[in-house]
């Protein structure tokens, strides 16, 4: 039944198709996905089982280029087959997503990864079965779909919500309007999900370097104070751990305009990996890591020796709990920390403190303590971590 | 300084002056006191152990005859709080002179003194009864008794002199009446209001006089209650423990129900033993020798006892030092205690089993299928063995799948249970009142009602019931069902102090996980499971007086295991094939919801045509799924293709596809009685 409605459905948007101008790029894109649908159809002519082999995702199959100084993918895969009751489901929602993004590429249109989910969803015929219970579901199977196809989201005409924003001497242009972010006022310009350079073009820049804080609020703190404006930088911040929009401007400026990039994060587990993904890239995404990182980013801190350092006081400090330990011998044991000395005392040391600092805990010493002494201090002396 | 301070009190009372007060106590005095010792704790339980050793006697009267029992069980509410209880039987009657002492005197019958398999064990059961029915109601216990055709019946009414234990009668000027036969004795009975059963009835409609039997009826306070525990479950178990046994139930509501025998065989006469030495206490053998008192120590053995050949006693004599020529009188305390100890040390060869009858695999096949509904049934009859000189067998049959109990209930069954509970909140009573539920599924059955947990039954709305109604039917319970364990004791059911009996520890001791049950540790299995286990034996070793629970022997523990473990075995080979099956099926019906979808999405991505792709596909997963095809082709369920199923004996499949049609009929008017007899079954595996 299902089969017929679309089948009905598809002529009235086809008249529209027509005029759709695909670039080069998604020609290449549709081809790579017209080849996962060819390997099934010649799987079913020859009665064999389809598959797809899937590049793992997973800490066992990335590994840390020392020379290019980021994770790359290993070449393990895993193996998705219909014909197993344990991954039929996630094989015909991968196949799902697929014809999805051909769709989308088709009609010349972008969506959210939350819109797929719902262009895709619908009740399987005859069971009360949905294709997608969630989006957690489909968020998973595009990641699968990219290494897949071997296919970069923005490739793929989706796009992942926009967090993160940017202030600071530079002039771009996106999507032919001219962008001045020195004249952003105080919620700054909110960095898109995709940045690729057809899309944003570097007009003006005059900043010296990039100072990339955790969150919000610490920006916040920046922008109010003008920091920006006195040391001559761009300000960035990523929500936390930051999306790929943020990650790959970050990369572009750093390599395009030739931008030194400064992290303050806070001194935990958290923020250590958040440092980690920027410089080296994150190990889900490790077929992106030549894209998305700067590895010549430095580390600012918060460090764990700042409690003395500045004279905090202790009640500033959060006592770390489990995750938090368990999770920073982890991290301490990743092999581009490994073979960092002063990455391994300053590991050390958090653990040794049984204690985790905010950024927002200077504030403690002052509402402008961290940009006018804190970070001025550290830049002035070349004290960071690389 | 309190020594010193009570030595200058003056003394209360002196030897002298308290010796006044001391006296005999006769044993009927002390149970008058101590009813709980004999089973008669509460009203619920008094008439439950009433009903319960009226049918023991009867049923041991006549096994013992070579009767095939008919039982007639009626419950009567007379006024608030009291009930009176029939048993009539079609037992070989009891001659006159016997009545009065049986059924009036404490610790009077002919079971205590031999080692033999019967129900009742003491003596103790029914004049104990009668007492708590006087003592509780003030009415004589009334008993008729025809011993054949043409002798008259005698009618008696009783009551106990609790202080000297002895029956006192009360008609007939203390002589008791008698009712001629025949047809006078008919007219007689109806005018004196003589309750008494006239006619067998047959399952086949067909009609006998009653030529002989006895019917006690016992007035007593009581409180009538369906549920665990309750009289309508005591006559259910006997039902299945004893599958040669009819039993016609009148409740308290006047609701007739008839349990019709499911085979003419009677079971093999219990043949009496004498003690195994093993099992002799030393002070029973001093008691016993100081009886004999006549015979040599060597003939002495040979004759009191099982299994001991004149060899044995020789070398028992010989370990004891002691020549096997003196005579028992001249044995002293010394002797004897190294007598004792030579009988234990020796080399005895156990004692005959034949002693022991029991039900047998193919009648608890049959017995626990006409009762139980389910799918598979499993049965085990262990050999015999023995524990401290007394031989025992142990047999457990096992009934597997079937509509949980709740489902089978009807709307104004659960309305007068409703109104019987004295349960606190909801959550108790359907826990207690229905086998099975545990805390788990009593919790999702009030979710689905929409009723708060700690809601009492009795201020149930109208439409609150209609809605506990339709969640006790559309609740599946299967999975928070727990194991429903029946224990039987020489085929009487034991319902009380589950938790202390040696069946349930051991059912619970062991790992039902490996046969295909879910099991948390220590606890009974999940699923709708039944389990019965029987104990014969001469003697069974009971916790207490009521005869609640099996004490725990090592050597009855290893026979229950290996019982449970042999059931057990055989429903793991019936679940894991039938899980085979389903997951078959499953994955088919998997493959195929999602073939559709993959062709659409092929289709889409690089157009071709998703008519041949999920063609094709079909295919394959036709191909992948070949196994499933086999079986489902049998009727959509198919576990009956026996070629390689080997079950091995004592095992009864029920196929549920050519039940539902006489079930879910019934289940649709009236749904209140499971069909005791509708059962269509399968084929009795047994070679």
């Amino acid at each position: 039944m299902a089969k017929k409605k679309r089948t009905a459905k598809a002529p009235a948007p086809e008249v529209k198709r027509e005029p759709v101008k695909l670039s080069s790029i998604d020609k290449s894109t549709l081809k790579k996905l017209e080849g996962l649908a060819d390997k099934v159809v010649s799987a079913a002519n020859r009665g064999r089982d389809p598959f797809l082999d899937i590049p793992t995702r997973a800490l066992s199959n990335v590994k840390f280029n020392k020379s290019k100084r980021f994770i790359e993918m290993g070449s393990n895969t895993n193996r998705r087959e219909l014909f197993n009751l344990n991954q039929a489901r996630s094989y015909m929602q991968t196949l799902l997503v697929g014809s999805g993004c051909v769709g989308l590429i088709d009609e010349g249109k972008t969506t959210s990864i939350r819109g797929l989910y719902y262009r895709m969803k619908h009740t399987i015929e005859g069971v009360k079965e949905e294709t997608f219970n969630n989006q957690g579901e489909s968020d998973a199977v595009i990641e699968d779909l990219e290494v897949l196809a071997n296919a970069l989201r923005e490739e793929l005409h989706l796009y992942a919500d926009k967090r993160g924003e940017m202030v600071g001497p530079l002039v771009l242009e996106d999507m032919g309007d001219e962008i001045d972010c020195s004249r952003m006022g105080s919620g700054g310009y909110g960095i898109p999900s995709i940045v690729e350079p057809d899309r944003i073009r570097f007009k003006r820049c005059t900043a010296d370097f990039i100072l990339h804080v955790e969150k919000g609020t610490v920006w916040q703190r920046f922008n109010e104070d003008k920091f920006w404006k006195k040391h001559n930088c761009l300000l960035t911040h990523g929500a936390g751990q930051p999306p790929r929009g943020v990650r790959r401007l970050l990369h572009r400026m750093h390599n395009e305009l030739e931008l030194p990039v400064y992290c303050v994060l806070d001194n935990d587990p958290w923020g250590y990996y958040i440092y980690s993904v920027i410089k080296q890239g994150s190990i889900n995404l490790a077929f992106e890591s030549q894209r998305m990182t700067s590895p010549d980013a430095k580390f600012l801190g918060l460090r764990s020796i700042d409690l003395e350092r500045c004279g905090l006081d202790m009640n500033v400090t959060i006592k770390m709990n489990d995750t938090d330990r368990k999770r920073a011998k982890q991290i301490k044991k990743y092999p581009w920390f490994e073979g960092k000395k002063r990455w391994q005392k300053e590991i050390d040391k958090m653990l040794e403190n049984y204690f985790k600092l905010e950024v927002e805990s200077l504030i403690n010493l002052g509402i402008s303590y961290v940009t006018e002494t804190y970070v001025p201090e550290r830049l002035s002396a070349g004290d960071w971590l690389d | 300084m309190a020594a010193g301070e009570s030595s200058t009190q003056t003394r209360r009372s002196t030897a002298e002056a308290m010796a006044k007060g001391q006296r005999d106590i006769s044993v009927s005095e002390f149970f008058a006191k101590n009813k709980h010792l004999l089973g008669f704790d509460n009203p619920r339980k008094s008439l439950l152990t009433t009903v319960k050793e009226a049918v023991d006697n009867s049923l041991d009267a006549c096994e013992e005859a070579g009767i095939l029992p008919v039982i007639w069980v009626q419950l009567e509410p007379t006024q608030a709080g009291r009930y009176r209880v029939s048993i009539q039987d079609n037992g070989p009657g009891i001659v006159k002179k016997q009545i009065p002492l049986i059924f009036g005197k404490l610790l009077y019958g002919s079971k205590f003194h031999r080692l033999r398999m019967s129900r009742g064990q003491q003596g103790i059961g029914i004049s104990a009864a009668g007492m708590n029915g006087m003592l509780t109601s003030g009415q004589p216990v009334k008993i008729v008794s025809k011993v054949s055709v043409r002798k008259p019946a005698h009618y008696f009414e009783l009551q106990i002199d609790t202080k000297k234990n002895q029956p006192e009668i009360i008609n007939g000027r203390g002589d008791g009446v008698d009712i001629p036969a025949g047809e006078k004795g008919r007219q007689y009975i109806e005018k004196a209001g003589i309750a008494w059963e006239t006619e067998i009835p047959f399952e086949d409609g067909t009609r006998e006089d009653v030529a002989h039997g006895t019917r006690v009826t016992i007035e007593l306070a009581a409180i009538y209650k369906k549920g665990r525990g309750s009289v309508d479950e005591y006559i259910e178990q006997t039902a299945i423990a004893n599958p040669h046994v009819t039993v016609h139930y009148r409740d308290p509501e006047g609701n007739t129900r008839s349990y019709w025998r499911s085979t003419l065989q009677l079971p093999a006469e219990a043949k009496e033993i004498k003690p195994h030495p093993y099992g002799v206490e030393l002070g029973r053998l001093m008691a016993m020798m100081s009886e004999d008192k006549v015979n040599t120590v060597a003939q002495f053995l040979r004759t009191s006892f099982s299994c001991v050949t004149p060899a044995v006693a020789r070398r028992i004599c010989e370990a004891a030092n002691i020549s096997p020529r003196v005579t028992t009188k001249k044995i002293g305390r010394g002797e004897a205690d190294k007598l004792f100890h030579a009988m234990q040390e020796a080399k005895i060869r156990p004692p005959a089993t034949d002693c022991v009858v029991p039900i047998g695999q193919d009648l608890l096949l049959k017995g626990i299928s006409t009762v139980v509904p389910g799918e598979f049934y499993a049965a085990s009859t262990r050999p015999p063995a023995v524990y401290r000189g007394n031989p025992f067998v142990i047999e457990v049959a096992l009934a597997y799948g079937g509509g949980p109990q709740t489902q089978a209930i009807s709307k104004d069954d659960l309305n007068e249970l409703i109104g019987q509970t004295d349960a606190r909140t909801l959550r108790k009573f359907l826990m207690d009142t229905f086998n099975g539920v545990g805390s788990d599924g009593a919790d999702k059955i009030m979710k689905e009602a929409g009723l708060k947990t700690r809601k009492s039954p009795s201020n149930l709305s109208t439409k609150e019931r209609v809605s506990l109604h339709e969640a006790l039917q559309n609740v599946s319970i299967s999975e928070g069902q727990t194991m429903n364990v029946m224990r039987f004791a020489n085929r009487v059911p034991l319902q009380f102090q589950a938790g202390a009996c040696a069946i349930s520890q051991a059912v619970m001791g062991m790992n039902w996980r490996s046969y295909g049950l879910t099991q948390s540790r220590g606890n009974l299995p999940n699923g709708p499971v039944s389990v019965m286990v029987h104990v014969a034996s001469v003697w069974v070793p009971f916790t207490s007086e009521s005869k609640e629970a099996v004490a725990n022997y090592p050597e009855i523990e290893k026979e229950l295991r290996l019982a449970l473990q042999f059931v057990g075995r055989k429903l793991g080979i019936f679940l894991r094939r039938r899980q085979r099956v389903k997951q078959e099926g499953e994955r088919r019906s998997v493959f195929l919801r999602y073939l559709g979808e993959v062709s659409q999405a092929v289709h889409g991505m690089n157009g071709a045509d998703a008519k041949s792709v999920y063609d094709k596909l079909l295919e394959v997963a036709k191909k992948k799924t070949a196994d499933a095809d086999v079986r489902l082709d049998d009727r959509g369920r198919a576990i009956r293709d026996d070629d390689d199923l080997d079950f091995g004996e004592g095992v009864l499949i029920v196929d549920p596809a050519a039940k539902t049609p006489s079930t879910g009929a019934i289940g649709a008017t009236n749904g209140s009685a499971k069909p005791a007899t509708a059962t269509m079954q399968g084929e009795l595996f047994d070679e």
